[in-house]
């Protein structure tokens, strides 16, 4: 992801370049993430259209604050944390809006092509974890960041970012295993790994 | 899963396939993982869930060639593109200070509002005149706002003069009236002291006694001249104001509001005179009978004169115990009180039914003033700019005196409401920035 064979450049140097003014790095940037951070939000936003509306907030607000960045961490680390305050604060704007209009169905497309029979029991599944074991589960798994990249993004000890994992991981084997055994269907879950 | 015979945890099992364990610890770990069979177990387990959760598919976002056409002029417009070396501080403040932002935004809206009511209450001039009793209704009908603009126009100029030489006729008047009125009252009380057995009995009505009461609204075309008509029918009349009260307005229609006495006799000549004044509105008028009210106070007020007389006959020709002498003395006393309050009583029973109360209400019929004569340009200039002057000199003085008044009551309140909103917005924060 940081460097391709057409655009050498890493990240983080397009950043800079951004930041020295030039345009050019940003447009970079957005067709290297554009994808990533649309699966970060579609994962955890269950409206896509919505979630497509998050990933441009994302590179608007990486434009905004281009003047103060510093390349301290990664980029991808940087941009993840945007992307999480993003989320956060669609989060608390949706709690806010039920509050008074009700919460919107979040019942899944079958048309869609994410809505198989295999992501929609993992995504039930993921969607029974407590809150914060699933924010690492899926930092980890899908935005492939490192433990002390999850244990700087959510501001935890970065043993309570393994062990959190390690529980987060055993619980979604066990949530898993019910419907394997129900639909007897292997490529749900191989239940006899679990001996 | 793992027995506690095992030299490693399943978190470090699961760190060393993630390849997130130390190169010291992984040392250990990969050997006892090769050789162990639980252990091996565990790590197909965790490789087995991340295969599962890899499943998970997410349809790639099509490619939105607007947002990116618009995110490269943004990028190309921004201040990071043209000037790279500002903005930070300005972003810093418009995004990280809002805050202070919103509190400063506060106290000038409410500076504002504070300002706005100071000056509209300035603005207000509302002239009031209380007039005492027996007091000429002239002196109180000098109720001209002195602070009012003059008009500039020579219309005004034979107005002036024509109220200047009506007030001069009506003091004349007045006067005379008055140096009428205090003649018959010495006359009265030279009467009263020559007899004053008869003083005391003079009222004694073959005719009943009532009590008017006579309530008129009326709506007049020209306030000023009707003003004068009241003091001059008052005058004639010899009537006077126990109350007015006069209410002028700029640009608004004037009013005024009183309780006239007048002379029982007059009162219907009286009443006439001022339906001429205008329009009425509203009448209304009453009378309460009092023939019986006062005939039992005169006659209590004689029995008790009548025992007072006896009374001092007795202290006069009696001698006894000083105890007793005392108590007759005490019994004086108390029947001299008892006169004293029926004899008060008895002249506001014949004061009422003497003088007839009139409330009236006098309205001026508004017009706007379309056709008036603007003064110069130069002149609105200078005026506006006066105006201008003195109202921000108000509004900053009155928001002075407000955050005097109520500043440290203010502050005191905004820090605790600031600190516990703080708290409630921290704790929400900390509630919902993990939850779906």
């Amino acid at each position: 992801m940081n460097q391709t064979p057409t655009n050498p450049a890493s990240d983080e140097k397009l950043m800079l370049a951004f930041a020295q003014g030039s345009p050019e790095a940003l447009t970079e940037l957005f067709r290297r993430y554009q994808q990533p951070i649309h699966g970060f939000f579609r994962r955890r936003v269950t409206d896509p259209a919505r979630a497509e509306e998050l990933v441009q907030e994302t590179f608007l607000a990486l434009l905004r604050a281009a003047n103060r960045y510093e390349p301290r961490a990664l980029f991808r680390t940087y941009l993840y944390a945007v992307a999480l305050k993003i989320l956060r604060a669609h989060r608390r704007k949706t709690i806010f809006r039920a509050a008074f209009f009700g919460r919107p169905e979040a019942a899944p497309d079958p048309a869609k092509p994410d809505a198989t029979e295999t992501s929609f029991w993992v995504r039930r599944a993921i969607a029974q974890l407590e809150a914060t074991d699933r924010e690492i589960l899926l930092l980890r798994e899908f935005e492939q960041l490192s433990y002390a990249e999850i244990a700087d993004l959510l501001r935890l000890p970065i043993n309570t970012v393994r062990s959190r994992l390690f529980r987060a991981r055993a619980a979604l084997r066990q949530l898993l295993e019910a419907p394997a055994r129900q639909h007897a269907s292997e490529k749900i879950f191989p239940v006899g790994a679990s001996s | 899963m793992i027995a506690a015979e095992h030299v490693v945890t399943p978190e470090e099992i699961m760190a060393y396939r993630d390849g997130e364990l130390s190169a010291e610890r992984a040392e250990v770990v990969a050997p006892h993982v090769q050789s162990c069979p639980d252990c091996q177990d565990m790590s197909e387990v965790l490789g087995d869930a991340s295969q599962v959760l890899a499943s998970w598919k997410i349809a790639p976002l099509a490619s939105d060639a607007s947002f990116e056409r618009r995110l490269s002029e943004m990028a190309a417009s921004s201040p990071a593109a043209k000037h790279p070396w500002i903005g930070s501080r300005l972003l810093i403040f418009g995004r990280r200070h809002w805050f202070l932002g919103g509190l400063l935004g506060s106290a000038a809206a409410i500076a504002l509002v504070v300002g706005m009511v100071s000056i509209s209450a300035q603005r207000k001039q509302v002239v009031t005149v209380a007039v005492r009793e027996n007091r000429p209704l002239a002196q109180s009908l000098q109720t001209a706002p002195a602070d009012e603009a003059p008009p500039s126009s020579e219309e005004s100029q034979p107005q002036e003069m024509q109220h200047s030489r009506v007030r001069a006729e009506l003091d004349a008047v007045t006067a005379q009236r008055d140096a009428l009125l205090q003649r018959f009252q010495m006359d009265q009380m030279a009467s009263n002291l020559a007899n004053p057995r008869e003083a005391t009995t003079m009222p004694q009505p073959s005719a009943p006694m009532i009590a008017r009461t006579v309530s008129l609204s009326l709506v007049v075309k020209d306030f000023e001249a009707s003003r004068l008509t009241l003091d001059a029918i008052l005058a004639r009349h010899r009537g006077y104001a126990a109350n007015l009260n006069a209410s002028t307005q700029q640009n608004a229609a004037r009013s005024l509001q009183a309780s006239l006495r007048i002379p029982a006799a007059d009162l219907s000549a009286s009443v006439a005179e001022l339906k001429a004044l205008g329009h009425i509105e509203n009448e209304s008028q009453n009378g309460e009978e009092v023939t019986q009210q006062h005939a039992d106070l005169v006659a209590r007020l004689k029995n008790s004169r009548e025992a007072e007389q006896r009374l001092q006959a007795i202290l006069l020709q009696r001698t006894g115990k000083i105890g007793d002498v005392l108590a007759v003395e005490q019994e004086i006393a108390r029947v001299r009180g008892e006169i004293e309050q029926m004899e008060a009583e008895q002249k506001s029973l014949e004061h009422r039914v003497d003088f007839a109360t009139v409330d009236l209400n006098l309205a001026e019929e508004y017009k706007a003033e379309m056709g008036t004569p603007s003064p110069s340009i130069s002149t609105r200039f200078h005026n506006a700019l006066v105006v201008g002057y003195r109202n921000a000199r108000d509004s900053v003085v009155g928001f002075l005196v407000f955050f005097a008044e109520y500043g440290p009551f203010a502050l005191i309140w905004l820090a605790f409401l600031a600190a516990l909103a703080w708290f409630l917005y921290r704790r929400w924060i900390r509630a919902t920035s993990l939850t779906f």
